[in-house]
Formats: C-alpha cells, sequence, structure tokens
C-alpha cells in the first residue's frame, strides 16, 4: 500500500508501471515476497530478484504464489545500473532488515547494494534501508526516497532524508504499544499505513 | 439505539450487479465451484488459511466501517460478532480484531471453537486486545437492540449444507426478531448457499468473499460489498468470474 500510495500508477513515468523488488534472503526479503504479490493485485508489473531463498516453508510458499501470479524472477540483477533505470520506475528494496548484522557484507548482498548505491529511480526500503546500520543509520549506504517502518520507526530512521516516511503497525495490539513506550501516530480510517513526515 | 441510515442510500429490493462495461455481469460461483476455487488457492497457489483468512477479515471489517462508521451509532460503537463453529468463524475473529483497531468496541459470542491452532491463535489475539468473549448468548432480542449497535452474523459460509444444529438454531431465531443491522460475511446464516431461504435472517449489509455466491442474488438488505482481494488474474478467468475492479488499493468493493 505505501508504495502504491506514493507512486500511484498514473503517476509513473513509464508506460508499464514496472517495479523491481529486490528481496534479501530471510524475513525482510519474505515482506518484499509479499508486497510484490499485492503490487500485481494493485495492477502493477512487478519483477523479482531473489537471489538466494529461505528454506522457510512459509517464505518457499510466498515465493510459489508468485510464482503462480506469474510474477517473473529474474536470474540475475545487471550490474549496469542503465539498464535498471530504464526498465522499471521504482525499487522496492527489500534486502536487509532490522536483524541483519553482518549480512550487508556477504555475498549475494553486497553487490546488490554496491549496484543499488547506483540507481537513479525511485527506492522505496522495507523497514530499513538495507546496508544501514539499524541503530547508526549509514554513511555512503543506499538513500531510498520512500522508507516504510514496519511495526514502528527504527533508530536510524532519524538518519532517513527522503522524501516520504510511512509506518505500517496498525496490527500492534494497545498494551504491546505501551510497553514499548511506541506512541504511534492516529492511523487515518481503515488505512494500514501512516505518512510521518520526512525529516529535513 | 442502532445506526442512523445515511438518508442518501436506500434499498432497491433484489440486488441487481453491473459487470466492469454494464453488459457483463459477475458470474455467481455454485457451492461447488466457490469450493474449488478456494481448493485452488490452497493446493496450488500454496496460500495458507491463515493468509486468506485474514485478508477476508480484515475486508469485512473495512466494508463495515465504510457503512457503519462509528460516529454512525447513537452510542458506543458496540457491535456483537457471532463466530460459527468453522472458516465463517474465523473471519469474524479476524473481523472483531480490525474492528477493535477501527475504534469500534466489540464482543464476541463463539459457543463452539475448533480444537486447532488457527482458531485457537485467533481467539488468543482477541482476547488479549481485550475483546469480551460473552459466557452466554443475549436471551432476548430486545436486549441485543439494546445492547449494541450491529451485529456480525460470522456463524456459516458458503460450504454450510442441510440442518443448522444447535446452539445455531436459538441463535439464528433471536437474530430474526432483531432490529438492529446484521452484516453477514459471505452469505446469510441459514441461507441455502444457492437458493436462500425465504422466511430467514434478512441482514442489512452481506460482504461477499472473493464472487458473490448464487445465493446473493435473493440479498435484499442496503450494502452489498465484495472483499477478499486475492484472487489471482488467472483464476479469476479460469472461472469467468468477471469481478468489477476494485478501486485503488481498498480491499473491499461497494457493489450496491
Amino acid at each position: 500500500v505505501p508504495s502504491r500510495q506514493a507512486f500511484p500508477l498514473p503517476s509513473l513515468p513509464r508506460k508499464q508501471p514496472t517495479v523491481l523488488v529486490v528481496c534479501g534472503p530471510a524475513q525482510n526479503g519474505a515482506i518484499g515476497l509479499v508486497c510484490a504479490r499485492h503490487l500485481r493485485i494493485f495492477d502493477y508489473e512487478p519483477t523479482i530478484f531473489y537471489p538466494k531463498r529461505s528454506p522457510d516453508p512459509l517464505y518457499r510458499d510466498f515465493t510459489t504464489q508468485c510464482e503462480k501470479m506469474d510474477i517473473p524472477f529474474l536470474s540475475y540483477l545487471p550490474t549496469e545500473v542503465q539498464l535498471i533505470n530504464d526498465a522499471y520506475n521504482a525499487v522496492v528494496d527489500a534486502v536487509l532488515g532490522a536483524e541483519a548484522e553482518a549480512g550487508e557484507g556477504r555475498e549475494p548482498c553486497a553487490a546488490i547494494l554496491a549496484t543499488l548505491k547506483h540507481v537513479r529511480i525511485p527506492i522505496v526500503s522495507l523497514d530499513v534501508p538495507s546496508g544501514w546500520d539499524v541503530e547508526a543509520g549509514s554513511s555512503g549506504g543506499i538513500s531510498p526516497d520512500v522508507l516504510v517502518s514496519l511495526s514502528a520507526p527504527k533508530q536510524c530512521a532519524r538518519r532517513f532524508l527522503g522524501r516520504q516516511h510511512f509506518v505500517a503497525g496498525r496490527f500492534l495490539p494497545y498494551d504491546v504499544q505501551k510497553k514499548f513506550e511506541l506512541n504511534p501516530p492516529e492511523y487515518p480510517g481503515t488505512e494500514c499505513v501512516v505518512a510521518l513526515r520526512a525529516p529535513r | 439505539r442502532g445506526s442512523e441510515l445515511p438518508l442518501t442510500l436506500q434499498s432497491r429490493g433484489p440486488a441487481r450487479f453491473r459487470g466492469p462495461q454494464g453488459c457483463h455481469p459477475p458470474s455467481l460461483p455454485r457451492q461447488e465451484e466457490a469450493q474449488a476455487i478456494d481448493q485452488e488457492l490452497f493446493t496450488e497457489y500454496k496460500f495458507s488459511v491463515d493468509q486468506l483468512m485474514e485478508l477476508a477479515g480484515l475486508s469485512c471489517a473495512t466494508a463495515i466501517a465504510k457503512a457503519y462508521p462509528p460516529s454512525s451509532f447513537t452510542s458506543q460503537p458496540a457491535v456483537l460478532v457471532v463466530c460459527g463453529p468453522g472458516n465463517n468463524g474465523g473471519d469474524g475473529l479476524v473481523c472483531a480484531r480490525h474492528l477493535k483497531m477501527f475504534g469500534y468496541e466489540p464482543a464476541v459470542y463463539y459457543p463452539k471453537r475448533p480444537n486447532k491452532p488457527l482458531f485457537e491463535g485467533l481467539t488468543t489475539q482477541c482476547q488479549k486486545m481485550d475483546i469480551p468473549f460473552l459466557p452466554e448468548f443475549p436471551a432476548e432480542a430486545a436486549l441485543i437492540d439494546e445492547l449494541y449497535g450491529l451485529v456480525v452474523d460470522a456463524i456459516f459460509g458458503f460450504s454450510f449444507k442441510g440442518a443448522v444444529r444447535e446452539p445455531f438454531g436459538s441463535i439464528l431465531n433471536t437474530l430474526e426478531h432483531i432490529t438492529v443491522p446484521i452484516a453477514s460475511i459471505d452469505i446469510p446464516s441459514g441461507w441455502d448457499v444457492e437458493k436462500g431461504k425465504v422466511d430467514g435472517l434478512q441482514p442489512d449489509m452481506l460482504i461477499s468473499l472473493t464472487a458473490p455466491k448464487k445465493a446473493a442474488m435473493h440479498f435484499a438488505g442496503r450494502y452489498h460489498f465484495l472483499g477478499g482481494r486475492f484472487v489471482p488474474a488467472a483464476l479469476q478467468k479460469k472461472y469467468a468470474l468477471n469481478l468489477p475492479p476494485y478501486p485503488e488499493t481498498d480491499c473491499v468493493l461497494q457493489l450496491t
């Protein structure tokens, strides 16, 4: 949903509403698979790059759901960044989330992030811009245009300088919110995401 | 008591569907077709029951919020959610949880609970969110009218066949006499899934999941919503569902 709100279909520059969804090997990547499926339902044309597939049965089912919905899976990510800029309107970064530690140093993530650092089309990062330290943020890492914080913003979100910051955490029960002093903003109507003001 | 009805919407009698071009109405699956679609989602597409139930329950809560916003209730936005013994009941539990998130005060009556982790988990989620589970069903229709502004009927769904077993027979009898609106999930409970039931429950709202079933032709309430926005295009084509397009990223579509 946040991808759709940030980039409504009619506003996309390319004729086809193409979106590249780059999925890492763990939970963040699995969330990317679910996101890709919903983008498809919303009439976008997602393509997935999922080089290191999780053996988790739940995540394998997510993969099957995407395949059966005719969402193509790339066999490699072009290192020629212009190819990505030309083919897609935006990239969803679902490579590494808050759980990643040395993940960004290992292949294939390191190569992916090196490429993504140079794309000119907008990047939508899920939870944590991949490669950023979850608390300190990053210098010289990827610069997403949109950040979707899951449950609640992480510390590194303070360093986010992109256009739009959404929180997707409406499923959190009140006592969990209170216990962790999350103080989430009000979600409008029945929306599952709320836009926070992007810090400047 | 009860919700104030928006003045612009009136009952137009039995629902008429308009397909995308206005001349190809959605095809209304029969019971076996509806079951076949579900089966294909689970076995071919590898969706889990949890996934689809969550999306279905969220659709129901969203549709209810659109038709009966909390501000439309005369006092507290209290909703009674009556959950049956199967998947329709599970949809109701998910719906109750989202209604709570949306600012309603749901209470659940769930007399026959399956011994399965899915339903136990959904029950725990509701309980941990302080949604009360009633120890008994309100004895009289008048009491329901007094305490609640809306009843969600999550008793029986599209797999329902044959006779209604207790305690649901008595429950349906009581519900047939309440004056506050009823929102039925997928099939008005007690109706034949294809033919309806002339002297049965008359809900004000129907939320058809995946696609409207044949019984929906007999629905005479004010609000008919489509929910369950997860059917892949290929499956829609295979069963010639001809579903009209959902608006933007909404998970529900108002049909009438």
